[in-house]
């Protein structure tokens, strides 16, 4: 095998979209190398290795972080469930209400149920948020939404664990999502 | 298609840079260059300390091109080099800006290590 068929075969370790846009210059860049190395050394093929192995992984990680659209795609179809899971809460809560108006209700009941309608009217204006794009309305409504379930269940124990989850655990995951790092100095990859 | 999203910002924005990626904008310094010169020239400039593979120099052009850094200038033979025509690259303005920033920022690191007689004396 040539070096150069086997510095193409090496070449499929980078992104698609990147060697379909640089993979002829890269191959006229070798063929230029090869013209002025000895190809047969172990010192060049140890430096054409090291090159692949030091940028390959760091572009397929910058091509995975670019595919934005399935990740709009995602926090859309996470934000449709939110406004969902914020209008069973309503309802949920809705239903608790109606069942212990049958007997007698304390205060902190009463007050913790109020507390659950409020977070799941928060949960849905988050979901909202993040689907018209306001990000800082979203966290700020998802961590009040999480404060307020916290509340609920300390003041009275009637959510069902599966609530519990649901309403702490979405906003929760949302807003490490919302304030994840994202690109804001230009990524510059491997520092050789 | 060179990306302008970041062409408003500041150039100091950038920094630090790597020193593939500097030394590539010192070689377009000079005007419009391929792949090779650009690689032949980084290692000529740092008497072979930064050696440019070819994953490493297009992975960084890719990176600078996204950034509105470079430009790329056309295809044609380099009559040096063969026959084939190769890519062309230019710096943009922010480019110019962005390694005047790099330059400025290295060239006080060095006085501060001069001053500490790092540099420029024998140590004792």
């Amino acid at each position: 095998m040539s070096a150069e068929r086997f510095y193409r075969l090496l070449l499929r370790a980078y992104p698609p979209e990147f060697r379909a846009e640089y993979g002829g210059e890269m191959v006229l860049l070798f063929r230029d190398q090869c013209r002025e190395s000895d190809v047969r050394t172990v010192g060049f093929w140890a430096r054409v290795l090291w090159d692949v192995a030091r940028s390959a992984p760091a572009l397929r990680v910058e091509a995975w972080r670019e595919n934005t659209r399935t990740m709009e795609v995602i926090m859309k179809l996470a934000a449709m469930l939110t406004v969902l899971v914020g209008v069973l809460g309503v309802l949920n809560a809705g239903v608790e209400w109606g069942a212990a108006f049958t007997g007698t209700i304390s205060g902190m009941h009463t007050l913790s149920l109020v507390l659950a309608v409020c977070a799941s009217a928060l949960l849905l204006t988050a979901g909202a948020a993040i689907l018209l794009r306001r990000p800082q309305a979203a966290r700020l409504a998802l961590l009040a939404s999480v404060v307020l379930f916290v509340a609920a269940r300390l003041l009275h124990p009637w959510m069902s664990p599966f609530s519990l989850i649901v309403g702490i655990g979405l906003p929760f995951a949302f807003l490490i999502a919302l304030y994840w790092p994202r690109k804001g100095n230009p990524s510059w990859g491997v520092t050789p | 298609m060179v990306t302008k999203r970041r062409a408003g910002r500041k150039p100091e924005a950038y920094l630090p840079l790597p020193p593939a990626t500097f030394h590539i904008l010192l070689a377009l310094a000079d005007g419009e260059l391929h792949g090779y010169a650009i690689m032949k020239g980084g290692t000529a400039r740092s008497e072979g300390g930064v050696r440019l593979g070819p994953g490493t120099l297009y992975g960084a052009l890719k990176r600078l091109l996204d950034a509105g850094l470079v430009d790329e200038g056309g295809e044609r033979a380099d009559p040096e080099h063969g026959d084939e025509r190769r890519r062309y690259y230019r710096l943009t303005q922010l480019g110019l800006s962005v390694a005047r920033a790099e330059a400025r920022r290295l060239d006080a690191m060095v006085r501060a290590a001069r001053r500490k007689k790092l540099v420029g004396e024998r140590p004792a």
